[in-house]
């Protein structure tokens, strides 16, 4: 079957098992462009990963009668979606939901009681509109800073970066690693990629389905399946 | 326009990363930022890789004086030439990330490649 056939028969059956035929048929492009961006301080399974699913969503909107050959048409989808994880992944410290939303809600209240007051509001009369704490109107202002490790401390002599302290419980850090290394094993690649997209990259179920080209449905069964195995391989380890 | 840095090399795939390198450090000095400058080491590397597999001996990379960083990457001398199914690749690839890419034809083989990246910070 020639290329053109092949998407053609996929478009109008919507058969995931040519999907998946197609797809390990063009895996090499994903494989060639992900080793193409090695050395960006991303590993080359995750590149590769993002690449396998940006060739999947790239299959469902080829269109054949185009004229465009697939290879032409994928290398700048997949080389997109290399750049956005880039991108993604450069935000490295994400601020709590809980701290981002009361940010959210402090700055509304902020806007609102300007125009309402005609002048900029203080931390109690925010507060009191919010009904939450003074105090957790100035924590949230102060989470939203971005602070240079390089700045100097209160008291002068230090930058913050020689005042924080090391993370002293190395060795537990390490023991839980391998635990929950160990733990994954026992998961399919299936398994494995929705707990990156659901618990590395905190996507939520929809957007995990989206990316895996399934339900959200199926990703909510899958879940709760995977965390279920992964309790029962924790305990089973910390028992040993 | 003016020349900020020329390198000239026998076109093999271990120097690549001696290009690589020595494009990060135009890159750098010319302020452009991270992104832009892996992006244009992966599109000289690309080039270089098209002009290797149409016989080319030695590879020759110029750096111009632009907005932000201009490039051209040519081929010369005679080597031995390879068919490689990656080339439709390196070229999509090359279209992705910088939009506009110009080429040149000598003998109706592909000679050079040239192209401009980034912006100043």
């Amino acid at each position: 079957m020639t290329e053109s056939e092949l998407f053609q028969r996929y478009r109008e059956t919507g058969d995931i098992e040519l999907r998946n035929l197609i797809a390990e048929k063009y895996l090499y492009i994903a494989a060639i462009l992900a080793k193409k961006f090695v050395g960006r301080g991303v590993e080359y399974d995750d590149l590769y990963q993002v690449a396998s699913l940006a060739l999947l969503k790239g299959i469902d909107r080829f269109d054949e009668r185009k004229g465009l050959k697939f290879s032409t048409f994928i290398t700048p989808t997949i080389a997109g979606e290399i750049k956005n994880y880039f991108r993604d992944r450069s935000r490295l410290v994400h601020l709590p939901r809980k701290i981002s939303e009361l940010r959210a809600s402090v700055r509304r209240a902020a806007e609102d009681l300007t125009k309402e007051l005609g002048k900029k509001p203080t931390a109690n009369e925010i507060a009191q509109r919010l009904g939450i704490s003074e105090e957790d109107v100035l924590y949230s202002a102060e989470a939203g800073g971005v602070v240079s490790l390089d700045k100097p401390s209160e008291d002068g002599d230090m930058n913050f970066y020689d005042v924080i302290p090391a993370e002293n419980d190395v060795f537990e850090r390490i023991e839980t690693r391998d635990a929950v290394s160990s733990a994954l094993t026992a998961l399919s690649d299936k398994e494995k990629t929705l707990v990156k997209l659901r618990f590395t990259e905190e996507l939520s179920q929809a957007e995990t389905a989206r990316r895996m080209g399934v339900s959200q449905m199926y990703v909510s069964r899958m879940e709760r399946r995977v965390l279920e195995k992964l309790r029962e391989r924790l305990k089973k380890s910390m028992a040993e | 326009m003016k020349i900020i840095f020329e390198l000239s090399f026998p076109l093999r795939s271990d120097l690549m990363t001696t290009v690589r390198l020595a494009a990060g450090g135009v890159c750098a000095l010319k302020g452009l930022d991270m992104d832009a400058s892996e992006d244009c080491k992966v599109c000289i590397t690309e080039s270089l890789l098209l002009l290797k597999h149409r016989g080319y001996a030695v590879g020759r990379v110029r750096f111009f004086e632009s907005e932000g960083l201009s490039v051209r990457v040519e081929g010369e001398g005679v080597g031995q030439e390879e068919e490689s199914p990656e080339d439709e690749i390196s070229l999509a690839l090359l279209s992705a990330l910088l939009g506009t890419v110009e080429t040149t034809e000598k003998g109706g083989k592909l000679n050079s490649v040239s192209f401009e990246i980034g912006s100043r910070k």
